[in-house]
């Protein structure tokens, strides 16, 4: 079964902003760690991600500039995180805790996980 | 990768073209091309990664949104100025038929001095004089006639897809993509009718050369320039037909361009090859006016017109090298 876009929109911030933690980073690259961190299981396409960069900009929770691709020299634009950005990062991380506390109250034992 | 630009393009295409349409453009066709590249890198085909790139590239309507442009996003080009698959299909081949009959009637014109020459010539082997200048002349001007009824004639036969410069055309992903692939194709040929077009203009002296060396009086006075006049007029031809036919494609592919639509991204991926010096690129700017002032100065001076000419292939060469030093920077 795939993962429902409707539920995991919420969270695309909260990956995107730990992946930008340690260190600035770009497009492709976090879409790739997303891919790899979930083993595969979420795929993020390209709208939803620049949707959600153009959104966080605009709040101020990231900041782009401007970068080269060292392979090529090639523009690139980089994106990274803002104080404001990793105060948020803790709200949504909070938040999700209690996300998962209450919805999980609610998943019968048969279908929980490591129940079969 | 070329796919991929149009897939892009043609997503954007009826978008309105703001900075934040542009910026978004921009950004999205760079992760693409990463993913693109990452995929090339892991042994996937062509295709594959095309395929892969472009299903997982997601749905515009989800940053309609955040670029204020919902309601673009759900407008639709006007199915009237849309440039089908057929009508790509019929104007390149009517184009390519114009192209052919406008340099046939360059060439009839060059060439029309040919039948002067040679009746002229005529004229040392003992016929007359005046019937041969008679003949001469009106050869001239049949093909006078012939060469501009083909251009006006072909101008207005191509003259109904005027529509496309004055209208607000687009092409869909199919089109542009079958565009791309047919202009591939021409490509090589016309970097060959190109060379070749030069090659015979620049040895249209040739036959001058060698009728010299005859002792014959029509072969050493007249061949020479009646041969000059065909192999330059082949030239012309190739060099005509070669852009002609290339403008065709390239016009095809400017149809979503900036001004009509959500802006041509590759734009500022196109590298201006300026010397960065301004003072090379001051030089650079007044390279071949000064060519020609030392070409004119030094032959009047010797009047050695005869060798003078050398100084523009030296030139070239010169350029090129000049060109290809700024352009490793």
């Amino acid at each position: 079964m795939g993962i429902s876009s409707d539920v995991i929109r919420g969270y695309n911030d909260t990956m995107i902003l730990y992946l930008l933690q340690n260190a600035p980073s770009y497009g492709y690259e976090i879409s790739k760690q997303i891919r790899q961190l979930s083993d595969e299981k979420y795929v993020i396409k390209e709208t939803t991600l620049y949707s959600a960069f153009n959104r966080m900009e605009k709040n101020g929770y990231i900041e782009s500039f401007a970068g080269e691709n060292p392979e090529n020299g090639k523009k690139r634009t980089y994106y990274r995180i803002t104080e404001a950005g990793r105060v948020y990062y803790q709200e949504k991380c909070e938040e999700w805790n209690l996300t998962k506390e209450v919805v999980e109250k609610f998943i019968a034992e048969e279908f929980a996980v490591g129940a079969n | 990768m070329e796919t991929i630009k149009n897939y892009l393009e043609t997503m954007f295409m009826n978008l309105p073209n703001t900075p934040e349409v542009y910026k978004a453009k921009q950004e999205l066709l760079q992760m693409m091309e990463d993913k693109y590249q990452e995929l090339k890198k892991e042994g996937k085909t062509e295709n594959e990664a095309i395929g892969i790139v472009i299903s997982e590239f997601g749905n515009l309507d989800e940053i309609a949104k955040d670029l204020g442009i919902e309601n673009s996003v759900q407008q639709s080009v006007p199915e009237g100025q849309r440039f089908s698959l057929e009508e790509v299909k019929e104007y390149i081949a009517d184009m390519s038929r114009a192209a052919t009959g406008i340099a046939l009637g360059v060439f009839l014109l060059i060439t029309s001095f040919v039948g002067s020459i040679i009746f002229e010539g005529l004229t040392s082997v003992g016929a007359d004089k005046d019937i041969m200048e008679m003949v001469g002349t009106l050869c001239m001007f049949v093909m006078w006639a012939a060469g501009i009824g083909l251009i006006i004639y072909t101008n207005i036969r191509s003259s109904k897809w005027d529509k496309i410069n004055h209208e607000n055309y687009v092409t869909d992903f199919t089109t542009t993509d079958y565009i791309q692939k047919q202009w591939e194709v021409y490509k090589q040929n016309y970097a060959t009718t190109k060379t070749l077009g030069v090659a015979l203009c620049i040895l249209s002296v040739v036959p001058a050369i060698i009728s010299d060396a005859f002792n014959n009086e029509i072969v050493s006075d007249y061949m020479g320039g009646a041969g000059l006049f065909i192999l330059v007029g082949i030239g012309v031809f190739l060099l005509i037909t070669g852009s002609k036919r290339k403008n065709i494609y390239m016009r095809l592919l400017s149809l979503n361009d900036p001004k009509s639509v959500g802006g041509k991204y590759t734009v500022d991926q196109k590298k201006y090859n300026q010397p960065k010096n301004p003072v090379v690129r001051a030089l650079l700017s007044v390279y071949w006016p000064t060519i020609v002032c030392i070409y004119l100065i030094y032959s009047f001076l010797t009047f050695n017109w005869h060798i003078s000419w050398v100084i523009f292939v030296i030139a070239g060469v010169i350029k090129m090298f000049l060109d290809n030093l700024e352009g490793e920077e």
